[in-house]
């Protein structure tokens, strides 16, 4: 086996909440507590869990938008919160995100071509933007045209697809994803999955996904791991974890997703 | 106990509800599921007598036999709270932060019955320790701010049964919560129902959800209701094709993500999107994205057709008919 593309060892991140006395030290809330995982390339990991289970401020560290209070990212042969700045900009382009909400994550004032090739201006790509601006458009199923016109236009489907292609623009290997189905209708978020499944192909894109629903989870990952108030509960091959959950909540889980009762 | 015939929702040349025919009677436990844009929160606003002022109202809406179609504001506030009550969508602004949650559960006791403070108090009490509060006395003096999301649910739940309405409608009850508050809530309301004999409503994205809480299912696409029938039979044998659309589309948690060569299975989809309300087929709604559509799909609505056991669908093809 190869090294893998993504390796987070013993993660744990913690945050003081606000005073409750003068007299006692401020609680602290354990957002995440002692995760490891791994992605390789062209593999899906999916992470489950409730509101406050943890999963997005492990997207967070992973996008090393914070640091770990303890454990290690290391992306690509690199430990992620030991770069330098300039180092961390660089390499930014290599893992991207896509964001839960399509309607908040496009500046509504700016053509969306403009925002396709936000990511490569702040890289420093001056050079073809506009040819990879319309490769972008094309590999997410939009036309070229589309890149002359303004979030407003476009459906919440179509602009998940604006905010993928922003995303792969400046070809990364790690694609995270956190939530990016959940506000679409049922028959959109089976296109953004499949285009999700077609990217990973043609491109071998390792895939953090992110999401509250075991079964839009299934349907695309390979690896899962269930969190529970920052905990890891459960982990595995996706397959084996749904066919056999050991842990009570993801059978819960599993209960609230199916549609026979 | 409540009918609507033919009944029609427009903006101008928008139609938000087009020619709706439903029956709700006592103990009726309904689904009423559909994307975005399919009119069944324009439905349940019909329903309270909530439609907005720019609405065009055509057809029949009857409480008990009373024509409600044009009644007026002040014949709605008799039928609200005590004939039907709905529990709204997002519990965390549904609620007055600055009330007590008590003082919100009360007030359509107060209004609607007269009932003095502390008689009000006693009923919201029951009705605290009925939804699952646990420590109701203390809960009643809280604020919004100090219960969790399925906490607020149930206050939200206790503020609709104030009146014992014999209708409950519950606009995506659940999509706010997490799955597991999710699915305690959902069987919360199917236990009032059966308890209280009331009939409830579910509106709902979430076929899950509504396998779990109703007997009886409306599918709605684009203003139309497409697809009637039992919860049960209709989940099984779609027979619209956008509710079978609907059923292949959603993710079976149960199905491999890669076949036995190590491919990704791919989801089976409808394609395009949800058209917005103006530019709809003026045929059957779901033409342009139908896989089996007709050309005469896109001009001609197709009339609902009774397939015998209750069962009604909207479509030019359906089982055993040839183009």
């Amino acid at each position: 086996m190869t090294a893998p593309l993504l390796d987070a060892r013993n993660l744990s991140r913690h945050y003081r909440m606000p005073r409750t006395s003068l007299l006692r030290a401020p609680p602290v809330l354990t957002a995440v507590d002692n995760v490891s995982f791994t992605i390789r390339a062209g593999e899906t990991l999916g992470i489950v869990g409730e509101s406050g289970s943890g999963k997005s401020t492990l997207a967070r560290m992973v996008m090393a938008f914070e640091q770990p209070d303890a454990g290690a990212i290391v992306f690509e042969g690199q430990n992620l919160h030991n770069l330098s700045a300039s180092a961390l900009r660089k390499l930014r382009q290599r893992f991207q995100m896509v964001f839960q909400d399509p309607f908040g994550s496009l500046d509504p004032r700016r053509r969306v071509g403009w925002s396709i090739a936000e990511p490569l201006r702040a890289i420093g790509v001056d050079a073809d933007t506009n040819r990879r601006t319309v490769e972008a458009l094309e590999q997410v199923g939009l036309h070229p045209r589309d890149a002359n016109k303004y979030p407003h236009e476009f459906s919440g489907g179509q602009r998940q697809r604006i905010a993928i292609a922003r995303a792969i623009v400046t070809r990364p290997a790690l694609l995270v994803a956190d939530e990016a189905v959940s506000a679409l209708d049922v028959s959109v978020q089976a296109q953004i999955l499949n285009l999700l499944m077609d990217l990973q192909d043609d491109l071998g894109l390792g895939i953090l996904f992110i999401s509250h629903d075991l079964a839009v989870v299934a349907s695309i990952c390979d690896q899962l791991l269930v969190m529970q108030n920052g905990k890891p509960v459960e982990a595995g091959p996706a397959a084996e974890v749904l066919r056999n959950p050991a842990h009570l909540y993801t059978q819960t889980l599993l209960k609230a997703a199916g549609v026979t009762a | 106990m409540f009918q609507l015939t033919g009944f029609t929702a427009s903006f101008g040349s928008a139609t938000a509800l087009r020619r709706a025919d439903l029956t709700i009677r006592q103990g009726d436990r309904l689904g009423i599921v559909g994307e975005s844009g399919s009119g069944k929160t324009m439905l349940a606003l019909c329903l309270m007598g909530m439609a907005p002022d720019a609405a065009q109202l055509d057809g029949r809406l009857e409480i008990d036999g009373h024509d409600m179609t044009h009644a007026t504001e002040t014949a709605w506030q008799h039928m609200r709270a005590r004939r039907v009550a709905m529990i709204f969508q997002e519990p965390m602004a549904a609620l007055n932060p600055l009330r007590r949650v008590g003082d919100t559960v009360m007030e359509p006791m107060i209004v609607h019955e007269r009932l003095g403070r502390d008689q009000a108090r006693q009923r919201a009490l029951s009705l605290f320790e009925e939804v699952g509060i646990p420590d109701p006395v203390a809960r009643l003096r809280q604020f919004p701010h100090e219960l969790s999301g399925g906490q607020r649910q149930r206050v939200l739940i206790a503020l609709a049964l104030a009146c014992n309405p014999d209708l409950l409608i519950a606009d995506e009850p659940t999509t706010a919560l997490d799955a597991n508050v999710a699915l305690r809530i959902t069987d919360l309301l199917v236990r009032l129902a059966t308890e209280r004999g009331m009939a409830l409503v579910f509106i709902t994205h979430d076929l899950a959800a509504v396998a779990r809480a109703t007997q009886d299912i409306v599918v709605m696409y684009g203003g139309d209701m497409v697809e009637r029938g039992t919860t049960a039979e209709v989940l099984a044998d779609p027979a619209h094709p956008y509710t079978k659309g609907l059923l292949g589309a959603r993710p079976d948690p149960t199905a491999q993500a890669r076949d036995h060569n190590g491919k990704r299975r791919r989801l089976p989809t409808i394609p395009g999107t949800v058209p917005p309300l103006f530019s709809l087929p003026q045929g059957c709604r779901f033409a342009g994205r139908c896989p089996v559509e007709i050309p005469r799909c896109a001009t001609n609505r197709p009339a609902p057709q009774d397939l015998g056991a209750n069962r009604i669908a909207a479509c030019h093809l359906l089982r055993g008919q040839r183009p």
